[in-house]
């Protein structure tokens, strides 16, 4: 620990001497009674000592969800009292501590002390909390010494889930088992069609009826049942920030929420973060799967970036054919429009579902800015109206509408418009 | 007077700039009443122990109110620990300043020894200063 003095030492210091100085060379009495006081403060300061006390920082538990509570532990030794300890968390804006991140205390010698602090975690992301900044001082803080302790400890904080009752069936399914209904026909649950039978086809699968009527056996059809490839494509070149809360704060939740569903009904889940850092998942199934993408979605943040990226950066694995490709983005950079009507030429069933950044937009009555925003405004639909031309569905999810929503107006669009 | 309202005036500034210009306050302070003091002959004046006390009391409850401003949630016991000490440096230092008068009133026979002394004294002070703030 540095040892510091006391602003006010020095004035101390310069008064006593003063004082005596006067004193002697006055002949008088009382500059040398106004500077004892002063010198008597001067030797109470001398008789600090530098502490010695072991910090040890730890949590309650190293994962958490947003809006959870955190229980941080602070156990103190000293081997000397010290009349004041001072100790501060430092603390990303992502998280707060109730009643403030410092306290102060009173440490005695050999004796432990524990302090329980209540973390509340806002907002999801990967933090290292620690070492802790401490500030040891003697009763009158005369004089101080300050330093770091403790060692960092983890915590990650997942983003917020909302529960979706369906999503999107991607067009195609894969050959491994799932909960999707496959368009191709065998064994499996949903009826699909009649047909005459065959050798090797079991006697539980005739359909009497239609064998009383043709006096033939009829057996019946159904869908298989098969898992799908979903990719959730991230953009994260740019968002819009406003008052503590982004575009991709809401992608990364979303995000997080498709994955889980997708996840549940055995589907295999990739990741790809789209932006100036590139970052990707190939698709796997299974809870292992779910937690690195949450995982890598922590890290996920907006990094600015000039280069030019297309979809060829990515490892060929990342986007396997047939897949369902999840697009969720801002619209606010070019370069991802480009990569996802890339995507969509070369055949994959995509989706876009469009983080709307404009309740986070503050409207301007100005004539020059509100011209300007107008402009931004039929930018995006032109952008929106490219998807459509494609085939591409474009949905707009805006602040406070749960996410199913605009997965639903989805569905109901490939309901209406079946995809070439 | 104004040598008080000065001081006054920077003591003002200290509590508003977070301690700048205490010093000065303080100097100014003690200043203009030893100046009075000296210009209103050679009784001596009892007051200069109330004096001292003061003038320390205006450093140490200056500094208190600036560390109050940190938003450190501390120990209630705290903050009765330091009126404690503060009081007890106030009390000490009036008994100091209260027995250096008290010296004043002895013969003055061994002038050449408190003389030196008092310089010792004026220089053991600057250089506890120095020592602290290097230690």
């Amino acid at each position: 620990m540095t040892g510091f003095t006391s602003w006010r030492l020095p004035a101390y210091a310069s008064l006593a001497a003063a004082g005596v100085v006067a004193g002697l060379a006055l002949g008088r009495v009382e500059p040398v009674a106004l500077a004892a006081p002063f010198l008597l403060a001067l030797v109470a300061a001398a008789a600090g000592h530098e502490p010695q006390v072991s910090v040890r920082l730890s949590l309650g538990r190293d994962r958490a969800l947003e809006g959870d509570e955190v229980t941080a532990t602070i156990e103190l030794l000293s081997a000397r009292d010290v009349d004041r300890f001072e100790f501060l968390v430092p603390l990303p804006p992502e998280l707060s501590i109730e009643g403030g991140p410092a306290r102060a205390v009173r440490l005695h010698a050999d004796e432990e002390k524990t302090i329980e602090l209540t973390l509340h975690c806002r907002r999801w992301g990967a933090f290292a909390l620690g070492p802790l900044l401490v500030r040891a001082r003697d009763v009158l803080g005369l004089r101080s010494w300050e330093g770091s302790a403790g060692e960092a400890r983890r915590l990650r904080v997942y983003p917020s889930e909302e529960t979706l009752r369906s999503l999107v069936a991607p067009l195609e399914t894969q050959v491994f088992a799932g909960n999707q209904v496959s368009r191709a026909r065998g064994e499996g649950i949903e009826f699909a069609d009649l047909r005459e039978w065959r050798p090797g086809d079991r006697l539980r699968r005739v359909n009497w009826r239609a064998t009383a009527l043709r006096r033939e056996l009829w057996v019946n059809e159904q869908h298989l049942e098969r898992n799908t490839d979903v990719v959730l494509f991230l953009d994260t070149f740019a968002e819009v920030r406003a008052e503590g809360r982004s575009t991709n704060d809401r992608a990364v939740r979303a995000a997080a929420t498709l994955a889980h569903g997708y996840l549940e009904r055995r589907d295999r889940v990739g990741l790809v973060g789209f932006g100036g850092f590139l970052s990707w998942l190939v698709p796997a199934s299974g809870t292992r799967r779910l937690y690195a993408i949450v995982d890598t979605l922590l890290t996920s943040s907006i990094v600015l970036s000039y280069a030019l990226r297309g979809v060829d950066v990515l490892p060929p694995r990342t986007l396997p054919p047939q897949a369902l490709v999840l697009a969720i983005t801002p619209l606010l950079d070019g370069r991802t429009a480009a990569a996802l009507l890339d995507l969509r030429a070369r055949g994959y069933d995509l989706i876009v579902v469009e983080v709307s950044p404009l309740e986070l937009v503050m409207t301007d009555a100005n004539s020059a800015t509100g011209l300007a925003q107008r402009l931004w405004r039929l930018s995006r639909e032109a952008l929106r109206w490219r998807y459509e031309q494609v085939g591409v569905p474009v949905v707009t999810w805006d602040e406070g509408v749960p996410l199913a929503v605009p997965l639903e107006e989805v569905n109901a669009f490939r309901h209406l418009a079946r995809p070439a | 007077m104004p040598g008080a309202a000065l001081g006054t005036l920077l003591l003002v500034v200290a509590l508003v700039f977070g301690g700048h210009g205490l010093g000065a306050a303080l100097f100014l302070a003690g200043g203009t009443y030893v100046a009075a003091v000296v210009s209103a002959g050679n009784r001596i004046d009892a007051s200069a122990t109330l004096m001292a006390v003061l003038l320390l009391l205006c450093g140490e409850l200056t500094a208190w109110s600036l560390d109050e401003r940190w938003r450190i949630r501390p120990e209630e016991s705290l903050a009765w620990r330091r009126g404690a000490a503060v009081s007890a440096l106030a009390l000490a230092g009036l008994a100091v300043a209260a027995f250096v008068i008290a010296l004043s009133a002895v013969p003055s026979s061994h002038g050449l020894l408190l003389t030196v002394a008092g310089a010792a004294a004026a220089v053991g002070a600057a250089g506890s200063g120095i020592w602290v703030a290097r230690r």
